[in-house]
């Protein structure tokens, strides 16, 4: 759906982005993370064509964004974590404007865009008066119109309330589900990308740190409960095993973890709890980028 | 597509009540420049230059005289501040709040994006000038009913007094070519806005430039160079008002004008063409 082939750009010659490739496939939610300056803005800013990269390119159904713009966004909606809009116009106004910019819309399309959105009781009042999260779903709503088949959204999180940003989240999940779209997204709530994302990428100082689905990725850990802590050590050795100082365990791949506890109940340790250890995408992610 | 395009860009600069300010410090000035021609002496001096000429001061000193007066006194100055003030504001105020770059999602060019607001702001300086004129026309019938047209632009050295009728077609003909003039202002202002800059840098660097022209293109010492001034090109629509209009130099100003203003948009769209755009 989306490919990023060896994007480069500096700033001020300072690297932003340094040979990030990769491929979002269509149907996938893809989460782009990275710490504040990472690179994730300017890799979406490429690929929307509002960054020139230095040299590499970003391809949307095989059309280049910087080479053929009209045909490579022609189906890409996108929202960004501030929102813009006319303030003195009214939601339904700042959409009729935006949309002119892709095509003619029928206004059936667009009551059925503002129902999703669940903006119809206010779609006709100005912007002024909209918090910030019927900002976030005025800019889903603009990213829907007319008709995308990839949408990017640059934080569509932020700054909203706990219900926000369970809304948002079902939404995105339904644009997949119900309307087959490819999304983008990135978010500093790894719990969310966590929750969402099939595949997510990992930027770190411009480069790509990861990418891939990170559940598969090292071998699982495991947690020891026991209150034999002391005899552990010396039974374990005996299967090459070492336990941390948290109780966890690194098991190599040959080893059954049902032999280990056999190991330590004929050692006569008392195992309360042997369980895999939950791995966060937050675990995951700190480990990459340090 | 670009009929829809366009009316959502005229909405988007007509619905700012800013965009009103222009409009309603003209209708202040208009009147404001009627009082003080009211005032006797003021009214006597207008009168005795057109007695010399051995007219009767009566008959000249009509609706179409004061609108011609409050167009000559004030448009430049006030004309040139809110004209730069929208022009300034156009592109580098939605680059500022982030507009443009929700625009720029859309499968639209920068270069379609430009031309739509540079299309909007010159509507928007011909409707400006067009409401000044109309509307100082309309205050000068109120106030002194219909007469000949007396004009005097010592500056441009122009000194010529017209019956109603033809003196009414002058005068528009005249409010037609001071909007091409002035068209030159929202040039400079938009391609000031097209650079990396804030909307009053853009709106400020515009009015420095023509107060800079105007100041040294008035010192006598330059009047050799005067052909390089832009607000000298800008002046020439007063010469309609001439009994022998000099077409030949009029059509060499505006070719002049109108080189200045393609070269100053093509500028401005090979620069915003290589911005980059970020939050």
């Amino acid at each position: 759906m989306i490919r990023f082939d060896s994007i480069c750009k500096k700033f001020r010659g300072r690297p932003a982005v340094e040979s990030v490739s990769f491929e979002v496939a269509r149907g996938e939610i893809f989460g782009l993370l990275g710490h504040n300056g990472a690179g994730k803005s300017t890799t979406f800013g490429i690929a929307l064509g509002h960054v020139h990269a230095d040299s590499g390119r970003v391809t949307v159904n095989g059309h280049d964004v910087a080479a053929k713009r009209a045909s490579a966004l022609a189906r890409v909606g996108a929202i960004f974590e501030t929102p813009a809009f006319y303030d003195y116009l009214s939601g339904w106004k700042n959409l009729r404007f935006f949309v002119s910019l892709s095509g003619p819309v029928p206004q059936a399309r667009m009551e059925e865009v503002i129902r999703l959105v669940g903006l119809e009781e206010r779609i006709h009042d100005p912007v002024r008066t909209y918090s910030h999260g019927m900002r976030q779903r005025l800019a889903l709503a603009q990213a829907l119109l007319p008709d995308p088949e990839l949408i990017i959204l640059d934080e569509p999180t932020e700054g909203l309330d706990p219900a926000g940003i369970h809304e948002m989240r079902s939404l995105i999940r339904d644009l997949r589900t119900r309307h087959g779209l490819t999304v983008i997204l990135s978010s500093h709530l790894l719990h969310e990308v966590e929750q969402l994302c099939d595949r997510v990428a990992i930027l770190h100082r411009g480069s790509l740190a990861f990418c891939g689905r990170w559940q598969d990725t090292g071998r699982p850990r495991w947690v020891l409960e026991t209150p034999d802590a002391e005899n552990c050590p010396v039974a374990l050795a005996a299967l090459g095993v070492v336990i941390q100082g948290d109780g966890s365990l690194d098991l190599p791949d040959h080893l059954d973890p049902a032999e280990v506890v056999r190991t330590l109940v004929l050692a006569g340790v008392r195992v309360t709890e042997f369980r895999k250890a939950a791995r966060t995408l937050e675990d995951f992610y700190l480990e990459r980028t340090g | 597509m670009f009929p829809h395009q366009f009316s959502g860009e005229l909405l988007k600069l007509f619905a700012r009540k800013r965009t009103y300010i222009g409009f309603a410090a003209f209708l202040g000035v208009e009147i404001l420049i009627l009082l003080l021609l009211n005032l006797d002496h003021v009214r006597r001096s207008i009168s005795r230059v057109i007695e010399d000429a051995g007219y009767p001061a009566q008959d000249y000193l009509s609706g179409l005289t004061l609108a011609f007066l409050v167009l000559l006194w004030s448009v430049f100055l006030l004309g040139s501040l809110y004209l730069a003030l929208v022009a300034g504001d156009v592109v580098s105020k939605e680059v500022e709040d982030g507009t443009m770059r929700m625009m720029l999602c859309r499968p639209v060019s920068r270069r379609r994006i430009l031309s739509l607001k540079l299309a909007a702001v010159l509507v928007y300086s011909f409707v400006l000038i067009w409401f000044v004129a109309l509307t100082a026309l309309a205050v000068g019938f109120i106030h002194s009913g219909a007469g000949g047209l007396f004009v005097f632009a010592p500056m441009e050295r122009i000194f010529a007094l017209h019956e109603f009728g033809p003196g009414l077609a002058r005068y528009f003909a005249g409010v037609f070519l001071l909007s091409l003039s002035l068209l030159t202002i929202p040039s400079i202002g938009f391609f000031l806005s097209c650079l990396d800059m804030k909307p009053a840098a853009a709106t400020i660097g515009t009015l420095s430039f023509l107060f800079m022209d105007m100041i040294l293109r008035n010192v006598p010492f330059f009047e050799s160079l005067k052909p390089l001034f832009l607000t000298a090109h800008m002046a020439t629509w007063v010469h309609v008002f001439e009994y022998s209009i000099p077409w030949e130099k009029m059509a060499g100003d505006y070719a002049w004008l109108f080189a200045i203003n393609a070269t100053l948009a093509v500028l401005a769209l090979s620069v915003f063409e290589r911005r980059d755009l970020k939050s």
